[in-house]
């Protein structure tokens, strides 16, 4: 009796289950996107009514301004967009020991014409200065570049080179 | 003179019996990476360029503003006037108080219109946003 049963083998045929498989695999290949969001991070103020006018030192401030054909003036000086950063990050360097109510803002103001990209790359140029600055210092204190930093440096660094920038508050009669 | 085969002893064959056991761990992987697309684009857009980039942590906190040729707004899968805007996204954040709002402008679109959206979103307390852009190689 046992010696029968165990010639007489009852199986699921499996191969087919790897084809079944590789069909789902293949429709979630297909069906995934990878692209991760990449963008320029900013954070806006709260929105009040009458924002008040603070007077800012001049040397604290650098007033980026663009106008309706993409032309740039740094402070009242026409500069080209890709000199932006290597305009800011002396300026910024100068202010890293400096406690926080001194350190640089960046202003950005455009004209209600002015193309988007043009905004972006002038945005792009800022961020750089202040990424570029924020690397030095790491590699300068700790000897690692920012982003291979621990949390704790990260704050650090983050402490002496604050990202501030300014965007001005569009104008209401235009 | 004839030549006798060598043959091993042991069976030639390939277990396939954990296949589907690898392709399963494969499929899984894939099934828990995807994210499906779940809203259909109505306008026309072309990202910007920039090098200072920060990739955004976590998918679920995004919500998408998009801006087309034109100054057509969309948000979720309808284009809405610019008065909404601030309704639909003071909605959102009600709902998820962290969200980071990406914007996917058009290269082309006026500075003035994003500045609207801006303020909009300032109103509506949706402060974290995000200019969506591509690398710049």
């Amino acid at each position: 009796m046992l010696k029968k049963r165990r010639s007489k083998e009852a199986t699921i045929p499996t191969s087919s289950m790897a084809d079944i498989a590789f069909l789902l695999l293949l429709f979630f290949l297909v069906a995934t996107t990878i692209d991760v969001d990449t963008g320029i991070g900013l954070t806006l103020p709260e929105y009040v009514e009458d924002p008040e006018q603070i007077e800012v030192p001049k040397d604290r401030m650098a007033a980026i301004l663009i106008n309706e054909n993409g032309e740039v003036l740094l402070d009242g000086k026409p500069i080209s967009i890709f000199q932006i950063k290597n305009t800011l990050k002396p300026r910024i360097q100068s202010k890293i020991d400096l406690p926080k109510k001194k350190k640089l803002i960046v202003s950005i103001k455009t004209d209600r014409k002015t193309v988007y990209n043009a905004y972006i790359q002038a945005l792009d140029q800022v961020k750089l200065a202040f990424f570029e600055v924020r690397d030095e210092y790491a590699l300068a204190k700790y000897g690692k570049k920012y982003k291979d930093l621990e949390k704790e440096q990260q704050k650090d660094v983050k402490n002496a080179i604050p990202i501030i920038i300014s965007l001005a508050e569009p104008e209401k009669v235009k | 003179m004839t030549f006798e085969k060598k043959r091993a002893q042991t069976s030639q064959e390939i277990p396939t019996a954990s296949m589907p056991d690898i392709i399963f761990m494969l499929l899984l992987f894939f099934m828990v990476t995807t994210t499906l697309r779940e809203v259909e684009v109505l306008v026309d857009y072309k990202l910007p360029e920039a090098k200072a980039l920060e990739k955004i942590e976590n998918k679920r906190l995004i919500s998408y503003i998009w801006i087309g040729k034109g100054g057509k707004i969309q948000i979720d899968d309808s284009i809405v006037k610019l008065e909404d805007v601030q309704e639909i996204m003071y909605k959102k954040r009600q709902a998820l108080p962290n969200l980071i709002v990406s914007l996917r402008i058009d290269v082309g679109v006026d500075m003035g219109l994003v500045t609207d959206i801006q303020q909009e979103l300032r109103k509506a307390y949706c402060l974290r946003i995000n200019y969506s852009a591509n690398v710049k190689v």
